[in-house]
């Protein structure tokens, strides 16, 4: 009974969201030019550019080594292209988030950015068709978190205490606390921003792929993902341990040594580039590069 | 390989990746050794930042070898019956060692 009641609340609690940014209208506007087939991805662009600050920031992140396009990108018009219009969309709803992230919770932030690179490293080794929506994915596999953390401060208070006192994982005290843990309010959160399920489930599996219905392969990046960063260090000082590696998603992930050889040292060259990755643009500077497209 | 400043630069260092400047063009490849002129001139053209092997610098308040492999110890502690993981840390560990040693 209690149980159920504190699920309920925490369900209602992030769908009302006061403290998280909300949708902005350019997401809703882009949606519907999204959905009609004369639309050209240079309309699409030019409704971006209009906001120069929001521009700056799509550019520098499609630039980034996340997705490690060998060639830069300068329009937004070929970020659509070349990213797909579900990215463009979660990356455009997420910059704020980040944006709270990165002043708020550093090693989160960190966290994240290291997790999108290893998704993309891997989703290459593996072959598989659209990485750039698994980096995606890895880029906001957290953002549950946040949302506990803005949402349900005394929540998220209890929830690191519980990790501190017990040495349990932040996963398991969100669940004694909560009735749910943070893949599942992303999940949610992504869902009613209707982010497609090829980004929602990964986000709401990333703990256990077994669970996801359709998207168990990049549900098993992530989840691999997000093990390999720990490993190498970037992951919060309240739950630093490594968490087990389901069986199921090592299967489909198939990798041999010599795969892991090769991951750890893209992974670790690549991280040298994002080091100190920050979405803080430069209003004055960045300004030229959102707008070329008028 | 570490990342250093310009300014920490030295004589004799080896660049652990390549200089680039605007347009991706490469000012100096890896493998580079440093020279005082070159470290002038790098400085002048405002790169502030630069990747060198081994790890010559030492930074204040960052941690030893030893201590980082025991945080990696530490991290691994709780899969220390999953062998894909056991190997994972085992290559980090290698990286590490390798990378700290000059």
């Amino acid at each position: 009974m209690m149980e159920s009641e504190k699920q309920a609340e925490f369900r209602i609690a992030l769908r009302n969201c006061k403290n998280l940014p909300t949708l902005p209208g350019i997401v809703e506007k882009l949606t519907r030019m999204a959905e009609d087939p004369d639309t050209t991805t240079e309309q699409m662009g030019r409704v971006i550019s209009k906001d120069h600050i929001l521009a700056a920031k799509l550019l520098k992140l499609v630039n980034s080594a996340f997705y490690g396009f060998p060639q830069r990108i300068s329009s937004l018009s070929s970020a659509i292209i070349l990213l797909g219009f579900n990215v463009v969309k979660s990356l455009i709803i997420s910059a704020s988030i980040f944006e709270m992230m990165e002043e708020q919770d550093i090693e989160l932030w960190e966290h994240s950015l290291g997790c999108a690179v290893a998704c993309n490293v891997i989703a290459k080794r593996i072959g598989i068709d659209e990485p750039e929506e698994v980096s995606t994915a890895g880029l906001i596999h957290d953002i549950g978190k946040v949302a506990i953390k803005m949402e349900l401060p005394k929540e998220f208070a209890q929830i690191n205490g519980l990790v501190a006192e017990k040495g349990i994982s932040m996963r398991q005290a969100e669940k004694e606390i909560l009735g749910h843990d943070h893949a599942e309010a992303g999940g949610w959160l992504t869902k009613g921003w209707n982010l497609p399920q090829k980004l929602v489930e990964p986000i709401a599996c990333h703990h256990d792929p077994r669970t996801a219905k359709h998207e168990q392969m990049s549900s098993s990046i992530i989840h691999f993902s997000d093990i390999l960063i720990r490993g190498m260090g970037y992951c919060h000082a309240a739950d630093k341990k490594v968490p087990k590696l389901r069986k199921r998603a090592w299967q489909l992930l198939n990798l041999s040594p010599a795969d892991i050889d090769y991951i750890v040292d893209e992974v670790e060259e690549k991280l040298w580039d994002v080091k100190g990755f920050s979405l803080e643009v430069n209003p004055i500077t960045e300004n030229a590069m959102g707008s070329e497209e008028n | 390989m570490q990342q250093i400043l310009s300014a920490q630069a030295q004589d004799g260092m080896i660049l652990a990746k390549d200089v680039e400047i605007e347009g991706g063009r490469i000012l100096c490849g890896k493998g580079t050794t440093l020279t005082t002129s070159l470290i002038e001139r790098l400085i002048r053209m405002e790169i502030y930042n630069i990747t060198v092997e081994g790890h010559p610098v030492s930074v204040a308040g960052e941690k030893t070898l030893k201590e980082e492999l025991q945080d990696m110890e530490d991290r691994f502690s709780r899969v220390k019956d999953v062998p894909p993981l056991m190997y994972l840390k085992k290559r980090l560990m290698q990286k590490l060692i390798a990378s700290r040693s000059e």
